[in-house]
This record gives C-alpha cells, sequence and structure tokens, in this order.
C-alpha cells in the first residue's frame, strides 16, 4: 500500500506546494524546485513537466523577464484559474489533513 | 554527473519526441544548469538534486504518449501509449506479450467477421433483389439490412471495448507509477 499512496500524496501536494508559493509571488523554475526539494523529497527535476502540466491545465502562465546574465529567464505566475484552484484545493487539504490529524494522533476523543 | 552528460542522456531519452518538445524541455533544464551555477553550485550538485536522468526522460516520454492518448483517441496514439507504459517499464513485456498479442488477434478477427458481414449485408441488399431471392425482394433487402445494422454495431462495440482497454491500462499506470498525473485527480 506505502508503494501506491506515497507517490499519489506527493504528487498531489506538490502541485498544490506550487501553487501556494505562486500565490505569494512569481518565481521561475530553479528558484520554485530549489525551495520544494528540500522540503519534500522530491527530485528537483520533477518539477519543469509538473509546470508544464499547470501550464497545460490553464493553471499558470509564463513571461520572459530580461536577465543580467544570460538569457532572459522564463517567470511564472497564476492565472484566475490557478488562483481559484488554489483556493479549493488549500480548503479541501487543510480539511482532510486535519481530520487525518485527529485520527492518528488521537485528538478529540 | 556533469551537465554535458545529464544534457546527453537526458537529449538520448526524449528523441522519440518531436523535435519542439525536445527543445522545449531541453531549455529548460540548460537554464535550471545556469541557475545552480549562478547560486554556486557544482555542476555534480545541480544533476544529483535533478534526479536520474534515464527515468526523468522515461517519465517525460510516459507523460506525453498518454496526454497524447488522452486528447485523441486513435489507433496511433494507442499504440504510442502502450509503448510509453512498456519503456516506463509499467507492465512487464513478458507478461503482457501474450497476452496483448492474443488481445489484438481476437480485435483483428473480429474486425475481419464486421468487415464481411458488412460487405455480405450489401451483396445481398443489392444482390438479393436481383437474381430473386426464394423469400421476395422485399425480404432480401431487409436481411441484408440487417446484416449490414448487426456489423456495425458489433465494429462500434468492439472500438469501445478496445478504447476502454487502453484507458484503463493509463489509469492503472497513473495509480501505480511516478507520473506527473495522478489518477485520483484534485485539480
Amino acid at each position: 500500500m506505502p508503494d501506491i499512496i506515497e507517490p499519489q500524496l506527493k504528487k498531489g501536494v506538490l502541485a498544490l506546494c506550487v501553487l501556494a508559493l505562486l500565490s505569494r509571488a512569481d518565481g521561475y523554475a530553479y528558484d520554485i524546485a530549489s525551495r520544494l526539494a528540500s522540503a519534500i523529497d522530491m527530485g528537483e527535476g520533477t518539477i519543469y513537466p509538473l509546470m508544464r502540466r499547470l501550464q497545460g491545465d490553464g493553471l499558470v502562465e509564463t513571461y520572459l523577464v530580461e536577465s543580467p546574465a544570460g538569457p532572459p529567464r522564463k517567470y511564472y505566475r497564476l492565472t484566475e484559474a490557478g488562483r481559484a484552484s488554489f483556493i479549493q484545493q488549500k480548503t479541501d487539504w487543510t480539511a482532510f489533513s486535519s481530520a487525518v490529524n485527529s485520527i492518528i494522533l488521537g485528538e478529540g476523543q | 554527473m556533469t551537465r554535458a552528460e545529464f544534457m546527453a542522456r537526458l537529449r538520448r531519452g526524449l528523441s522519440a519526441l518531436s523535435t519542439n518538445t525536445q527543445t522545449e524541455i531541453t531549455a529548460d533544464y540548460e537554464a535550471h544548469f545556469s541557475d545552480a551555477a549562478a547560486a554556486g553550485r557544482s555542476e555534480e550538485e545541480a544533476a544529483a538534486a535533478l534526479g536520474d536522468p534515464d527515468r526523468l526522460a522515461r517519465e517525460l516520454r510516459a507523460e506525453y504518449g498518454l496526454k497524447a492518448w488522452e486528447d485523441k483517441k486513435s489507433p496511433r496514439n494507442a499504440t504510442g501509449a502502450i509503448l510509453a507504459l512498456l519503456g516506463l517499464g509499467a507492465i512487464d513485456i513478458l507478461f503482457l506479450a501474450p497476452i496483448l498479442f492474443s488481445v489484438i488477434s481476437v480485435f483483428f478477427s473480429i474486425a475481419m467477421v464486421v468487415v464481411m458481414a458488412f460487405v455480405m449485408g450489401g451483396v445481398v441488399m443489392i444482390g438479393g433483389p436481383i437474381v430473386g431471392y426464394d423469400g421476395g425482394a422485399g425480404i432480401a433487402i431487409l436481411a441484408g439490412l440487417g446484416l449490414v445494422g448487426a456489423a456495425t454495431c458489433v465494429g462500434a462495440l468492439t472500438i469501445m471495448a478496445g478504447v476502454g482497454l487502453v484507458n484503463f491500462l493509463v489509469w492503472y499506470a497513473r495509480l501505480h507509477f511516478r507520473l506527473l498525473k495522478p489518477a485520483i485527480d484534485q485539480a
């Protein structure tokens, strides 16, 4: 069972974390990847396909910013749909995780 | 692993994808190495943090293969999705090959029967009245029409079953393997 649950959980949570970071400030992939990789145990390489999927689903969009060194850098920002999806997922996640916590930690019994 | 080695292995793994897609993907990883260098990380560190380029390429290929199938249900995309899943190790080739072979044979036989029934139905419908069928022209036309209708119906059902089968494989892979879009989609 852990084989099944763990990747599913991480995949779902990773997208939510990316949306959360972008809801606070626009960012570029390297920055997002290095902040998330240390927090959740996932290869930084996974971020790029994920960003592509979020973009394909219309949750994020990109724009280029001139960089002092090297080629222009690709920044990501949330779309309206991305913001709405983030709020919905945040609500779901909070309700779900507090329900699970109260069971596994034995609170409120 | 150096930057050049990582990129070479990634490129080799992605060679089946379209040139456009390859360029887009590799540009992202090149930028990652440049950003890592700017942040003071060595090429080796950056490559290690990115993960195994061969597996990354397999996952990307599978993701694109499955997405093509989800966007458009064509026999070509079905083949692509199955090949991508095989590449992922999602389905064991030794286990799958005999099953896949028999399933394809069954589908092929059904398709042959359907086509033959369709043609025969047409022949009965048009030829029956001309050669003077025993039961009369009306019966011949109805019998032919029935045969054509039945053939179309079985053909449609076979296609639906085929689509369902590939969908199931894709769903199974999403559930069990590290693909990016979860089987249980929360978005």
